[in-house]
């Protein structure tokens, strides 16, 4: 586990996204973390000392691990680029439904049904004609 | 443990987890390119909440809760995740407006 600084993580995910785009896969972990181990923490709590509470992200593609912990100051700053870094990456998931059914149903209407694509422009005509007697 | 189809309850769900026990919670999300699909848990180790979804449009709704439980997770698991769901929403107007003026 290496524990790297927010901006060289951030560039070490964006590889890892590149490389496993025609096999595998890529986990990023969230969680709330001092950074301390066990008895530190609770010699603290004894102690009575605020525990500062970091935000420890991980990332890893099944064989290379890389972590991160982000302070309150830099948190924002890297939610921003981390969002960034994904967008630009997450991009074989599927589009909105509706446009989906419009490129593929598109395709097979054209051959199947003249007709139907015919209609409604008949519609518009008919009270038209009406009016015009 | 099966997957949750709401996302809204799962977003519920998740964020009550986290906050009944900060210390054991945690929060992943797997992306696999080659399928194109989305898988996000949250588990305390006794409990585990999971969603998968293959849509663009939930990858949106991810960030949005991706970026509260960094505020969770930062600042404490009483802090006000209305500020943070709220700030996106401003932003991702202000993309929009972007996307369609260079169009």
């Amino acid at each position: 586990m290496v524990l790297l600084q927010p901006d060289p993580f951030l560039n070490e995910l964006t590889s890892m996204f590149e490389r496993s785009t025609e096999k595998g896969s890529v986990w990023v972990t969230l969680k709330r973390s001092s950074m301390k181990c066990k008895a530190t923490r609770k010699k603290m709590e004894t102690a009575g000392e605020t525990i500062e509470y970091r935000c420890l992200v991980r990332a890893t593609d099944g064989k290379k691990t890389i972590s991160t912990s982000l302070s309150a100051r830099d948190y924002q700053k890297f939610q921003a680029s981390y969002a960034t870094v994904l967008k630009a990456h997450m991009n074989a998931l599927k589009k909105r439904e509706r446009k989906d059914k419009k490129k593929t149903a598109e395709p097979e209407k054209k051959q199947a049904s003249s007709k139907k694509k015919s209609e409604p422009f008949k519609k518009p005509a008919a009270p038209a004609s009406k009016a015009s007697q | 443990m099966v997957y949750i189809a709401s996302w809204d309850e799962f977003a519920e769900r998740s964020v009550q987890l986290f906050r009944a026990d900060p210390h054991s919670s945690r929060y992943v999300m797997k992306y696999r390119h080659c399928d194109g699909k989305l898988v996000l848990k949250v588990t305390d180790n006794r409990e585990c909440l999971k969603f998968k979804t293959d849509q663009a449009q939930d990858a949106k709704k991810m960030e949005k809760l991706t970026n509260i439980f960094f505020t969770l997770m930062v600042r404490g698991p009483d802090a006000d995740i209305s500020e943070a769901s709220g700030k996106e929403q401003v932003e991702q107007v202000a993309s929009k407006k972007g996307r369609g003026r260079r169009q």
